[in-house]
C-alpha cells in the first residue's frame, strides 16, 4: 500500500458460518430440564430459571400479584431473612434478578463460575423455599406504588402503557400493566401471594439454563444438587388465549404538563413467532424504522432534526404481536413529525427495494454472532424462546427465514399488518401546545 | 491472580498507539478508538464541542458520503456507536472479522479527513439533533438536571468538571463552522488517540491493517493538555433545593473523590459501595428494608483522571415521608463509615461484586477493547485490564476508612433536593 488514503471502501471478506450455540440437556431428579450452554472464556455464568406463568392466570382484581411474588422470592426464605439472603448471595459475587413477562417468570443469577455451586444453592432457595412474610410483601406493595408514580412521570412509559391500553381489547390481559395498578396492588396480602405461588410455581413448569465457561465444572450435578428435591405440586400452565385487538386509525393525546418534547408511539398488531413471516417482518422493520439509516430516521433525524432518534420493532409474546415506532420529537413539530411518520409507514406498503432488503438481511444475519457473544445474552434469548413456546435454537430458524426473504416477501409481510387495519398514534406531551397541531390528522381522544 | 488476556502494543510512526488482543471464541472483531478529548478539554465558550463531534463524525468524511458510515458498517453486520465523557470520546464498532479493513478504513478517513465534510448544513442539522438529545436526556425527565446542578456546586466555575458533556446550547448556537474546524484540528489526530483491535484476527495482520489505513495520516501538533483539575476534598456544604413537578421527593449528594488510577480512589469507591451497592448495602438495609423511609437508594464513584473524581449517594423518599429524614439517615451512615470503618466481610462483599462487574465488562470483545483503549490512553498501560482485580483485592479496611474519613463527609458535600410542588393551585409551566 502506498502512502495515500484509499478512496473507496475495502472489500469485506465473507463471514465465517455461524449457528446458535449448542446445548446439552439433562434433567434434575424432580424432572426439571437443565440446558447447559458451555461457552469457554465466559467467566461470569448466568443461571436462569424460566417458569411457564401465563399472566392471565392472575385474578383480575389482584393483577400484579405475579410481579410482587417475583420480587419477594428473595426477601426472606425458610432459611434466611431478607438481609441474610442478600448478604450471602452478594458475598459470592453474585447478582440476582427477576423478570415477569406475559408468559413466564424468569429468576436468574450472574456469578463468577468459581462461585457457582453456593450461588445456585441460594438461587434454588429463593425459587423453591420463599417465606412471603407479611412485612416483606407489604414493603414491596409500598415500593410498587411509589414505582407507579415514577412510571407515570416518565413520558416513554406513559406512551407504552397508553399504547397497550388502546391496542388490546380490555378483555386481554396485555391491555393492562404487567406489574399491576394501584387499585389491584393495594389489596395484595402475603396470603394471596403465597397462594399464587403454590398454584403456579413448581418443578414441572420450570426449565433451568446455564450459560458460561463450564470447563471442569459439573454444572448438571450442581443444579441437580440444588433443585433435585423440589417437590411443589403446581400443575401444568394453562394455554394463553389469543389476544383481541382494537383496530382502526386513531390518535390518543396524553397531557403531560411541562413537557418540552412529545413522546410518540405509533403502531398496530403484528405477527408472532408461529407465523413463518416472522423473519421477513424483521427485515421489513429494519428498512422502515429499525436503524438510524432507516426510512423514518433519514427524514425525521437526519433531514429535519426533529428528534434524537426513533426506532421501530415487531415484538411478540407467545401469542400475538405488535408493530410500533417510537421516539421523542420537539413539541413545536409534533404534528409535522406525525404526518411524516405516517406517510413513511404507509408508503412502505407500496414496496421495499431490493437494495434496502439486501442490506437489512446482511445486517440482521451478520450481527447474530455479536448478539449472542455473552453468556447472559444466550440465557436471555433461550429463556424467551421457552416462554414463547419455540425451540431453544429458534435463532437459527429466524436467521434461515431472513436468508430466504426477498423484497417481495418482506413487503408482503409488512403489508399483512402495518397500516392494514389502521394505525394507533399515541402522543404524550404538552396538550395545550400540541392539540391544534393534530387537527386534520384523525380522531383525537384526549387523556390527562 | 492476574487475568491472562493477551495484549500486544505497537506505536506507529505518526504516534498512533495500537493494541491487539486475540480472541478466537467467536468470529468477530471489535475496533475501538479513544481520543484524548472530552468535556474537560473544552474552554469556556466552547462547551459541548467534544460531544458535537460525536455526531459530526457520522456525517461523512473525504471519501465517505453522508450516511455511508452507518450504511457500510451495518451491511457488514456491525454494531457501532460512540460516546462522550468528561475525560475522552470513543468511537467503536464490532462486526464479523472479515470487516476489519472496512472498519479501520472508515475510522482512518474520519480521523484524517473529516473536515472535508463538515459544513454549515450538517452543523445546523446535528446541532438540532443534539438539542433534541438534551431535551430527551435532561429536560423532559424528572430529576434530569441533577448532575448539571451537582457538578456546578461541587467544582469552581470553569473547573474542567464543572460542566456536563452535553454543554451549553448557547455555546453550540454561537459556534461557527470555523470554530468547529479549529477544535477538530486541535485534538483529532493519530498521536492523540489509541486504537484497540480485539477478536478473531491474526495479530500480525491486524497491525499491518492498522498501518495500512492509519500509517499515512500526519501527526498533529501536540494538543494542549486539559486544564489541571487537581483539587482536594469539598469543604463545607452547598445546597440547591428545587421545588417542581416530580413524582417523589429525592435527595442526591455529591462528594469529591481522589483521582482515578490510585489506591485511594479504589478505596473511596469501595466505601461508597459498602453504603450503596446491591441489596446488602448499608443504605438499602436501613433506609429501604428496616426503616422503610426510602423507596430506593443508589450511589457510587465516578472515576476521573483530571486531578479529582466524584461520587454520589441518592435516596428517594417513601410516600408521605419527609425528605429530611432520608437526608439525615444518609448523613448518619456517611459519618458512621468515617468514624467506625467497615468490616472485613463487607469489604470482601464489595470486592466480590466489583470483580464480577469487571469480568462482565471484559466478557465481550467490545467491552474488552473499550477497557484496553481506556487503560492505554489514560494510564499508558493496557495490561492494567489484567491486574485490575488484584488492585481491587489489595485494598484494606484501613484504606477504606481512611478514604472515607478524608473525602466522604457530611460537612464536605454538595446536595440537590427535589420536592413536589405541594401548592394546591399548581401554576402553569409556561
Amino acid at each position: 500500500m502506498s502512502s495515500g488514503a484509499l478512496t473507496t471502501p475495502p472489500v469485506v471478506a465473507p463471514p465465517r458460518p455461524w449457528t446458535f450455540p449448542a446445548s446439552t440437556t439433562t434433567s434434575t431428579r424432580a424432572g426439571t430440564p437443565v440446558h447447559v450452554f458451555d461457552r469457554p472464556g465466559q467467566y461470569v455464568a448466568t443461571v436462569r430459571v424460566t417458569i411457564a406463568l401465563p399472566l392471565f392466570a392472575e385474578p383480575r382484581e389482584l393483577e400484579g400479584v405475579a410481579t410482587i411474588m417475583s420480587r419477594t422470592l428473595d426477601e426472606g426464605t425458610e432459611l434466611h431473612s431478607a438481609n441474610e439472603f442478600a448478604a450471602a448471595l452478594e458475598r459470592h459475587g453474585a447478582a440476582y434478578g427477576v423478570d415477569v413477562s406475559s408468559d413466564a417468570l424468569h429468576v436468574e443469577i450472574s456469578v463468577p463460575v468459581s462461585q457457582l455451586a453456593p450461588a445456585v444453592k441460594l438461587l434454588a432457595e429463593a425459587v423453591t423455599r420463599p417465606a412471603f412474610n407479611a412485612a416483606d410483601v407489604g414493603r414491596h406493595v409500598t415500593i410498587r406504588l411509589g414505582e407507579i408514580n415514577q412510571e407515570r412521570a416518565n413520558a416513554g412509559y406513559r406512551a407504552r402503557e397508553t399504547f397497550a391500553a388502546h391496542l388490546f381489547d380490555p378483555s386481554t390481559r396485555r391491555s393492562r400493566p404487567t406489574a399491576g395498578t394501584p387499585d389491584t396492588i393495594r389489596r395484595l396480602t402475603n396470603a394471596e401471594v403465597a397462594r399464587f405461588y403454590r398454584d403456579n410455581v413448581g418443578p414441572a413448569r420450570a426449565q433451568i439454563l446455564f450459560a458460561g465457561d463450564a470447563t471442569g465444572v459439573d454444572v448438571a450435578g450442581i443444579v441437580d444438587d440444588a433443585f433435585g428435591d423440589w417437590t411443589a405440586q403446581a400443575g401444568p400452565a394453562l394455554e394463553t388465549p389469543e389476544p383481541l385487538y382494537v383496530v382502526g386509525d386513531r390518535i390518543v393525546l396524553v397531557d403531560r404538563p411541562g413537557s418540552v418534547q412529545s413522546q410518540l408511539l405509533i403502531g398496530c398488531p403484528g405477527p408472532d413467532r408461529r407465523e413463518d413471516i416472522w423473519g421477513a417482518a424483521a427485515v421489513a422493520n429494519h428498512v422502515v424504522g429499525g436503524t438510524i439509516t432507516s426510512r423514518v430516521d433519514t427524514v425525521l433525524r437526519e433531514e429535519k432534526g426533529y428528534t434524537y432518534g426513533t426506532r421501530s420493532s415487531f415484538t411478540a409474546a407467545r401469542k400475538g404481536g405488535t408493530f410500533s415506532l417510537g421516539g421523542a420529537v420537539r413539541t413545536e413539530v409534533t404534528g409535522a413529525a406525525i404526518t411524516d411518520a405516517l406517510r413513511i409507514l404507509r408508503e412502505a406498503r407500496d414496496g421495499l427495494t431490493d437494495k434496502e432488503v439486501g442490506e437489512s438481511k446482511d445486517n440482521l444475519i451478520r450481527t447474530a454472532p455479536l448478539r449472542y457473544e455473552q453468556a447472559d445474552s444466550i440465557a436471555q434469548q433461550v429463556g424467551s424462546n421457552i416462554a414463547a413456546g419455540v425451540p431453544l435454537d429458534f435463532a437459527d430458524t429466524y436467521l434461515a427465514q431472513i436468508a430466504a426473504t426477498t423484497a417481495e416477501s418482506a413487503t408482503e409481510a409488512y403489508r399483512r399488518y402495518v397500516g392494514t387495519n389502521g394505525l394507533l398514534v399515541i402522543v404524550v406531551g404538552e396538550a395545550k401546545e400540541v392539540r391544534d397541531q393534530l387537527t386534520g390528522l384523525g380522531d383525537v381522544t384526549e387523556l390527562s | 491472580m492476574p487475568l491472562t488476556y493477551p495484549l500486544v502494543e505497537q506505536t506507529l510512526d505518526n504516534g498512533l498507539r495500537v493494541v491487539v488482543s486475540i480472541d478466537r471464541a467467536v468470529p468477530i472483531v471489535a475496533v475501538n478508538l479513544w481520543y484524548d478529548v472530552g468535556s474537560r478539554h473544552e474552554p469556556p465558550g466552547l462547551t459541548g464541542f467534544a460531544h458535537l463531534f460525536e455526531h459530526l463524525m457520522f456525517q461523512g468524511s473525504r471519501n465517505v458520503k453522508s450516511g455511508e458510515h452507518f450504511a457500510l458498517l451495518e451491511s457488514a453486520g456491525a454494531s457501532l456507536n460512540a460516546s462522550t465523557f468528561f475525560d475522552r470520546t470513543n468511537y467503536f464498532e464490532s462486526l464479523p472479522s472479515g470487516g476489519l479493513d472496512l472498519a479501520l478504513w472508515l475510522e482512518a478517513d474520519r480521523m484524517g479527513y473529516l473536515l472535508d465534510a463538515v459544513n454549515q448544513e450538517n452543523l445546523d442539522n446535528q446541532r438540532d439533533v443534539v438539542k433534541e438529545e438534551k431535551r430527551q436526556s435532561y429536560d423532559n425527565r424528572p430529576y434530569g438536571d441533577s448532575y448539571e446542578r451537582l457538578v456546578r456546586l461541587a467544582f469552581p466555575q470553569n473547573h474542567p468538571y464543572a460542566h456536563m458533556t452535553i454543554g451549553s446550547m448557547e455555546d453550540l448556537d454561537a459556534a461557527s463552522v470555523e470554530d468547529v474546524h479549529a477544535f477538530f484540528r486541535k485534538y483529532y489526530g493519530p498521536n492523540n488517540a489509541v486504537l484497540s483491535i480485539v477478536g478473531d484476527v491474526d495479530e500480525e495482520e491486524a497491525f499491518q491493517a492498522a498501518k495500512r489505513y492509519f500509517g499515512h495520516l500526519p501527526a498533529i501538533p501536540q494538543p494542549p493538555p486539559a486544564p489541571d483539575g487537581t483539587i482536594g476534598p469539598l469543604q463545607g456544604v452547598a445546597r440547591d433545593d428545587v421545588v417542581e413537578d416530580v413524582p417523589s421527593d429525592l435527595v442526591t449528594m455529591m462528594f469529591r473523590l481522589p483521582v482515578d488510577g490510585t489506591p485511594e480512589l479504589d478505596a473511596a469507591a469501595l466505601a461508597l459501595d459498602v453504603l450503596a451497592a446491591g441489596q446488602s448495602g448499608r443504605l438499602n438495609r436501613r433506609l429501604v428494608r428496616d426503616e422503610q423511609i426510602a423507596q430506593s437508594v443508589s450511589g457510587g464513584a465516578l472515576p476521573l483522571i483530571g486531578g479529582v473524581s466524584f461520587g454520589t449517594l441518592t435516596g428517594i423518599a417513601s410516600d408521605g415521608v419527609d425528605l429530611q429524614k432520608v437526608e439525615d439517615a444518609l448523613l448518619e451512615e456517611v459519618e458512621k463509615l468515617a468514624a467506625d470503618g467497615i468490616t472485613e466481610d463487607e469489604l470482601a462483599t464489595v470486592q466480590a461484586q466489583a470483580e464480577r462487574d469487571w469480568l462482565e465488562q471484559l466478557a465481550s470483545c467490545a467491552g474488552r477493547a473499550d477497557e484496553i483503549s481506556h487503560h492505554t490512553l489514560l494510564f499508558g498501560d493496557p495490561n492494567r485490564i489484567n491486574t485490575r482485580i488484584d488492585q481491587l483485592r489489595a485494598v484494606t479496611v484501613e484504606q477504606v476508612q481512611q478514604a472515607a474519613t478524608q473525602w466522604i463527609r457530611a460537612e464536605g458535600r454538595v446536595q440537590v433536593t427535589y420536592r413536589k410542588n405541594t401548592d394546591a393551585t399548581e401554576s402553569g409551566n409556561a
